[in-house]
């Protein structure tokens, strides 16, 4: 009997302790920082379609939705991905109303192509080469704050190993901006890290993925990391890459409601004070 | 009770199981040696490097410390189960199989005693597995791969959001705190082996059994249709050993996680002690 007890005793107190320790309380990125300053809204969204799809690449139909959003949202600058070519960013500025200036990178030999839109005037474009494929970037000045460049970019969705190469070109190109200026990478990066859902242990996949990505936080920092998976099948793909002291975080969200048609990402919002 | 445990204590060292456990886990690591070493040598030459700007697959990333923790996480799951699971499946159905239940119960030992001991020896024993594991992985890092810290990614073996590095002797104790964080989550297991044991005549439908219901909620809970189940799986909250690996412990969750595997631990072997104790013996 006794020994039933303590038994008894001892699940009910580890009950307890768990009941306790419970570690899903919510967690604030509000408090990030004290850095007050101009603030800045990022978004990056693939509006491409689901790969079973005939033409997963963006649907002119649904650009009206994603103004909507950019609309409703407010971002100063927008990282879009899978458009199909200067078309159909030329539709969507239409139904931005000419708020926004925007850009497309050439589509070298992919049937797809990324986009960059920046509220206002006065905003350089550029595109680079990273791999096989081409960046786009937009260098603008905020008000009260120093130049910032913001990158779209889309890294290969099959190979890990073309993601890595890829990386590595588009991190070198924003570090090595001028000095002063504070440098965003956003856009679709298709990283499988979460390695413990896997049937397999250790592959070349994940390892590449996994240096790609560390080399990425080697220089930037992981804005939209708590702000949970951005595509179908609970995956975390889309990312929005910021410097790592320079600016203070004041919201990380995935906009969860605006996908239509048969999209598979979500678009990823963030706000930071520069 | 003490007289008790150095009995079943004797009955598991003289068992081909236990000298059995000991010699497969060696044998992995020496597997583990062979795919590391032959690895490191691949991806650590001249050609890989030169391919990709930025790799930490370095000369400095593969040390003994490094081959110690992936030989740890590779095995913990699949590999250590088995042998807890054989163990904790014998202690009852054992001996009811050899015949010798009837005989222990008749005597002046009450039946509480007896699966509290025979618990209390699988424990121990799985102890001496991990921490056996451990310890000669950890020397056969040191002597065949060398020292050095204990470098920790993103993806690969999931511990960490960020790089972050554990220095040599802080990883040592991390190891050692893996070696109880581990024994605690595999008392699940051995819980579940010993409930198995009072409830089916075999040793070898008791440790099948186990393992069965393991491996379907391992597996099951890698499958993203079940990905709402998840967090209802003895096996999730088992994870929560490794928690020790990484360079700030999440105490709160170490915490929840370690009480929970703790309740289905004593929950368990509650339901079993009560089962056995009303359990008519025939054999």
């Amino acid at each position: 009997m006794l020994a039933k007890f303590l038994l008894s005793v001892l699940c009910l107190s580890m009950i307890a302790v768990a009941i306790k320790t419970d570690p899903s309380r919510s967690r604030s990125v509000l408090g990030s920082g004290s850095h007050e300053g101009p603030h800045l809204r990022l978004l990056t969204w693939n509006i491409g379609y689901a790969e079973m799809e005939d033409d997963s690449r963006a649907h002119t139909k649904d650009l009206r939705a994603v103004a909507d959003t950019i609309l409703s949202q407010d971002p100063d600058v927008v990282g879009l991905q899978e458009l199909t070519g200067p078309e159909q960013l030329n539709i969507l500025l239409s139904y931005l109303h000419k708020r926004y200036q925007g850009f497309v990178a050439p589509a070298g030999n992919s049937d797809r192509v990324d986009a960059v839109l920046v509220k206002g005037g006065g905003t350089r474009f550029e595109t680079f080469k990273a791999e096989q494929k081409y960046a786009v970037a937009a260098t603008f000045h905020p008000s009260q704050s120093a130049e910032v460049v913001f990158v779209s970019a889309h890294a290969d969705a099959f190979k890990a190993e073309r993601r890595r190469v890829f990386v590595g070109d588009v991190v070198d190109w924003a570090r090595n901006r001028p000095n002063q200026s504070i440098a965003f990478i956003a856009g679709d990066f298709n990283f499988e890290l979460n390695a413990k859902d896997e049937s397999h242990l250790y592959t070349d996949n994940v390892k590449n993925d996994s240096e790609a990505y560390s080399y990425l936080l080697k220089y930037f920092r992981d804005l939209g990391r708590d702000a949970g998976y951005t595509a179908v099948d609970d995956r975390r793909i889309d990312y929005i890459f910021g410097p790592p002291e320079t600016v203070a975080l004041r919201r990380a969200e995935v906009l969860r409601d605006a996908a239509v048609g048969q999209m598979d990402h979500w678009p990823v919002l963030i706000e930071v004070a520069l | 009770m003490i007289n008790q445990l150095r009995l079943e204590f004797l009955k598991l060292v003289r068992s081909r199981s236990f000298s059995v456990s000991f010699i497969a886990l060696t044998s992995f690591v020496v597997l583990m040696l062979w795919g590391f070493y032959s690895y490191a040598e691949r991806k650590a030459g001249e050609q890989v490097t030169s391919q990709f700007k930025y790799t930490y697959e370095s000369k400095s990333y593969f040390n003994g410390l490094t081959f110690a923790l992936y030989s740890v996480m590779f095995s913990f799951s699949l590999l250590i189960p088995i042998f807890v699971a054989m163990t904790a499946g014998a202690q009852i159905a054992g001996e009811r199989q050899a015949g010798t239940l009837r005989m222990i119960s008749v005597r002046p030992v009450s039946r509480v005693s007896l699966l509290l001991s025979k618990f209390l020896v699988v424990a121990f024993h799985t102890y001496l597995l991990v921490a056996f594991f451990i310890g000669l992985n950890l020397l056969v890092g040191l002597f065949f791969v060398g020292w050095g810290d204990l470098q920790l990614y993103p993806g690969a073996l999931n511990l960490v959001d960020e790089p972050g590095k554990l220095l040599r002797d802080e990883a040592l104790w991390r190891f050692v705190y893996a070696s109880l964080s581990g024994t605690w989550a595999l008392l699940v297991i051995a819980a579940i082996a010993m409930l198995f044991s009072v409830l089916f005549e075999s040793p070898a439908v008791a440790t099948v059994s186990t393992l069965a219901l393991y491996l379907v909620f391992l597996i099951i809970g890698r499958v993203e249709f079940f990905e709402h189940l998840r967090p209802y799986f003895f096996t999730t909250d088992m994870d929560f050993w490794r928690d020790v690996f990484k360079p700030e412990i999440p105490w709160q969750s170490f915490q929840h996680y370690g009480g929970i595997c703790g309740a289905y631990t004593f929950g368990i072997l509650l339901l079993a002690l009560t089962i056995f104790e009303r359990k008519d013996i025939k054999s």
